[in-house]
């Protein structure tokens, strides 16, 4: 399969002089959802960001299929065609869930708008909140404007920071459950999680991430049953 | 008792449109700024200029006024020709001042700076134009009854209003409206609010934030001249204008909740009420400080304004 996203040496942080990634390199196939794991502070949401081009890239780039985009500004990566859903704060509280998606329908071309209607039948939960505001949901469903938001604009390879955070083990199985129904659309989906067995379950594959370095990639069917992988989240190596 | 209502609802309606400007750059720039004030008298001043040239171009230099009203068509070619520019004298003190100090300094930098760039924009004006009043028009206008003596009784009967004075009424509640329908009807509107609650994810979800800062800029400045020509339409127009509105202008929009649009227009009336009422009670010396004694009352109250929300 043609990569989708690929990371190439990356380095880069918030501050200069302090890298949080420190050469990261990963590929993403088209039609694939990889898991990027790691400990705490090993640079997981960074990366990310940095793809998103909410944090500074020092060296390496970034390719969307095919497409350079490491110094593209942020508000451009959804006309590229990528989505990112951010770990917190991810939806506009005061906007209603519909003027969310309105909102981020109508900054891509008519060609690439998605339909509202598709999405409220992806998420039906949603359908019936139409008018509140966003901020007036549960944690899920939040999580679901979120991702809502992002698909409407029809992204080749979506992004999501630890979509599980905060919900209850029910609720992150009806999210991961949605997530696998958006890949089976031909998104590419790139996760970010805390929640590895969750993470590795709806994974075609999985890398882990530590101190800003990719150190470990493989299936997620087998990376579930390394022991390798604990290791490297109790501070070991890769032996 | 409604002669006082009435002139309240002038004077707040002119704050209040003022305000509105003032509460958007609040909440989309993330700083308070005490240039406002000054927009408002170079939109007076610029179309002062505007006027001028319109009536030289269109022969004789002579405004036939339009009944009931003290002033010709020309008066509002001038008011939409000086909201353009004004809108473009904030827009190149952004990109001169503004934008570079957002990139490197923080909130209390750019309130210093538009301190100073306030000061600045006052001394140019007094030396473009000087200091002496300025009048859109000489005409005399004879306040009319609103209601006819009798109808409602003698206390009604006898509340005067001028027709120019009707007109800024008129003007700000539909400026007013008008901002209601961009803000929750357009795109561009929702990018502004998304924006205020969250830069970052704007960006992410493909706003482009520059954009709607630029935005920003042009609909404040472009309120602050209409305020400022009605404020000149039915009174004077002095160098002083917007710096003697400035502290009004911050009373209204913290008293309806810095931030919120309807808060500031709610929050120009109510000083503009506060002030019409403190001069028959304490005299007109007080009025300023009547203004400011109803903020702090409702601030001990109500401490996020009439309609900002919890922090």
């Amino acid at each position: 399969m043609s990569a989708a996203l690929e990371f190439c040496a990356i380095e880069g942080g918030y501050e200069p002089g302090l890298p949080i990634l420190r050469g990261a390199s990963l590929t993403v196939a088209a039609g694939e959802i990889v898991a990027l794991l790691g400990p705490n502070g090993a640079g997981k949401s960074t990366l990310v960001k940095a793809a998103a081009g909410l944090v500074p890239i020092w060296s390496g780039s970034v390719m969307l299929n095919g497409r350079d985009i490491t110094r593209v500004p942020a508000h451009r990566m959804v006309r590229e065609g990528l989505g990112f859903v951010p770990q917190t704060e991810n939806v506009f509280a005061n906007l209603s869930v519909l003027e969310n998606l309105q909102l981020a329908a109508a900054l891509v071309p008519k060609e690439r708008r998605g339909s509202l209607d598709a999405m409220f039948a992806l998420f039906p939960d949603l359908d019936r909140q139409r008018s509140l505001p966003a901020g007036r949901l549960s944690g899920g469903q939040r999580q679901m404007v979120a991702v809502a938001r992002a698909l409407v604009a029809s992204p080749s390879v979506l992004m999501l920071d630890e979509p599980s955070a905060g919900l209850s083990p029910l609720l992150v199985g009806v999210v991961f459950e949605r997530l696998k129904a958006v890949r089976d659309t031909g998104v590419t989906i790139l996760l970010v999680e805390q929640n590895v067995k969750a993470a590795l379950a709806i994974a075609d594959r999985a890398a882990v991430l530590v101190e800003g370095r990719e150190r470990l990639v493989g299936p997620a069917s087998e990376l579930a049953d390394d022991g390798r992988l604990a290791g490297l989240y109790l501070g070991g190596g890769v032996h | 008792m409604l002669q006082l209502i009435a002139d309240g609802l002038v004077v707040g309606s002119v704050i209040s449109l003022g305000a509105v400007g003032l509460t958007l750059t609040y909440s989309i720039l993330r700083f308070a700024n005490f240039g406002q004030g000054e927009f408002l008298t170079w939109g007076a001043y610029l179309a002062v200029s505007a006027l001028s040239l319109t009536l030289a171009v269109t022969g004789g230099g002579v405004m036939t006024p339009i009944e009931p009203f003290s002033f010709g068509w020309q008066l509002p070619v001038a008011m939409v020709a000086s909201a353009a520019l004004t809108a473009a004298l904030a827009l190149v003190l952004d990109w001169a001042l503004f934008a570079r100090l957002r990139r490197t300094g923080s909130a209390i930098t750019l309130v210093i700076a538009s301190f100073g760039a306030a000061l600045a924009l006052r001394n140019l004006l007094q030396f473009l134009y000087g200091t002496l009043p300025e009048y859109y028009t000489r005409e005399i206008q004879i306040a009319v009854r609103l209601v006819p003596r009798g109808a409602l009784g003698d206390v009604m009967g006898g509340l005067r209003i001028t027709p120019d004075q009707m007109l800024v009424l008129g003007v700000t509640a539909a400026a007013v409206i008008g901002l209601h329908v961009l803000l929750t009807r357009t795109t561009l509107g929702r990018a502004m609010r998304a924006t205020a609650q969250n830069p970052a994810l704007a960006r992410v979800a493909g706003v482009d934030v520059e954009g709607v800062v630029r935005a920003t800029w042009v609909i404040g400045a472009g309120m602050a001249a209409v305020a400022g020509v009605m404020a000149g339409l039915v009174g004077q127009i002095r160098p002083g204008l917007g710096f003697e509105l400035l502290l009004p202008l911050f009373a209204a929009a913290i008293l309806g909740g810095i931030g919120s649009v309807w808060g500031a227009v709610a929050g120009g009336l109510i000083v503009g009420l506060a002030e019409s009422f403190s001069v028959p009670l304490f005299g007109a010396e007080y009025r300023l400080a009547t203004a400011f004694l109803v903020l702090i009352a409702i601030l001990l109250l109500r401490p996020r304004g009439l309609f900002g929300e919890k922090a």
